[in-house]
């Protein structure tokens, strides 16, 4: 690789690496596959840079590489699921990161019950609404543009979002 | 009462309707309570699974592009798939069905009477290319990456 390339590569990579992995590590809620995901998403740009001719920002482009890896992945690994659990990153971390403003004891717990419920639905989504939710949340996309990411039409985004956020929602009000 | 807008709700929220949408959302949320309260609901409920999701555990970032740095170079040692040996039996069967599917394609497209396309016999011609195709993109690549790296020198020559 010419030297001007190699340094534009690396340069590509400390800008996105933390991006990648956090959307990689929220997807799959684990820190080791997040990490080869998100590498192998740097390396499928290093092979596919030919295709990007700028039509939609490098970033939505770049995710869209990264977001597709991550649902193939956990296709691939689903049945391994069935075995074992792999979402050792995320149990004890849901309450241990959330503020106690509140000071009644019973309304704490109830918070924390609530938190913690709405943080497993959140796992539970399907693949692609659960893309959709975390792209919006965490990234703050736009519709359109996560619709370039999920290479679906922004009136498939927009159900997707409705339908998880409804999921979402049931699972608040019964816990 | 128009329908509810169920799943206009969000980019209502996000404050990305066009006017026209908009201005009929918020017509509706005025009049429809239900619909008001789910808004305020879906609010929190954004909020709250931006809270629940939280961060990932930390990662050592020299150690991460080193290791990616390492695969890169794996990769790019791998012979890419049409140039690795192929055992000679599998080799000879895949010149079997090639030799057959090019003698029925020909005797397809003889009875149809179709034509071969100038484009065809260009390609076929310069079926070569397709060896450096790994190359051509690589030069698509640095000038990509020569683009993304000047972006920002450019919006300063735009102001200046």
């Amino acid at each position: 690789m010419a030297r001007r390339d190699e340094e534009s590569f690396n340069l590509l990579v400390s800008r996105y690496q933390e991006r990648a992995y956090r959307l990689a590590w929220s997807i799959l809620r684990n820190a080791e596959d997040a990490r080869d995901v998100s590498q192998e998403a740097f390396i499928r740009l290093y092979d596919t840079a030919g295709s990007f001719r700028g039509r939609s920002k490098f970033s939505t482009w770049f995710y869209r590489i990264l977001v597709n890896l991550c649902l193939d992945h956990k296709r691939k690994h689903k049945w391994w699921k069935l075995w074992v659990r792999d979402d050792d990153d995320r149990s004890e971390t849901i309450l241990d990161r959330q503020p106690a403003p509140v000071n009644d004891p019973v309304d704490k717990l109830s918070r924390e019950e609530t938190l913690k419920a709405l943080g497993s639905a959140v796992d539970r989504l399907a693949p692609r609404q659960r893309a959709a939710v975390l792209l919006r949340v965490q990234e703050d996309m736009a519709t359109y543009e996560i619709a370039r990411v999920l290479k679906c039409s922004e009136a498939t985004v927009r159900v997707h979002l409705h339908r998880a956020l409804a999921t979402l929602k049931k699972t608040v009000e019964k816990s | 009462m128009a329908t509810h807008p169920d799943s206009d709700l969000v980019p209502y929220l996000r404050g990305e309707l066009p006017p026209a949408e908009r201005e009929r959302v918020a017509r509706h949320l005025e009049e429809c309570p239900d619909c008001k309260q789910d808004t305020e609901v879906l609010r929190e409920l954004i909020d709250n699974v931006a809270r629940v999701i939280g961060e990932p555990p930390p990662v050592n970032w020299a150690r991460y592009r080193a290791e990616l740095r390492e695969k890169l170079d794996a990769r790019r040692a791998r012979p890419v798939w049409w140039r690795r040996p192929m055992p000679l039996a599998l080799s000879a069967s895949l010149a079997g069905v090639l030799l057959l599917v090019a003698v029925w394609g020909g005797h397809q497209v003889s009875r149809n009477g179709e034509p071969i396309g100038p484009e065809e016999v260009v390609m076929s011609q310069e079926l070569g290319l397709l060896q450096d195709l790994r190359t051509v993109e690589r030069l698509d690549l640095l000038e990509d990456l020569e683009v993304l790296r000047n972006l920002d020198g450019l919006a300063t020559d735009h102001q200046g």
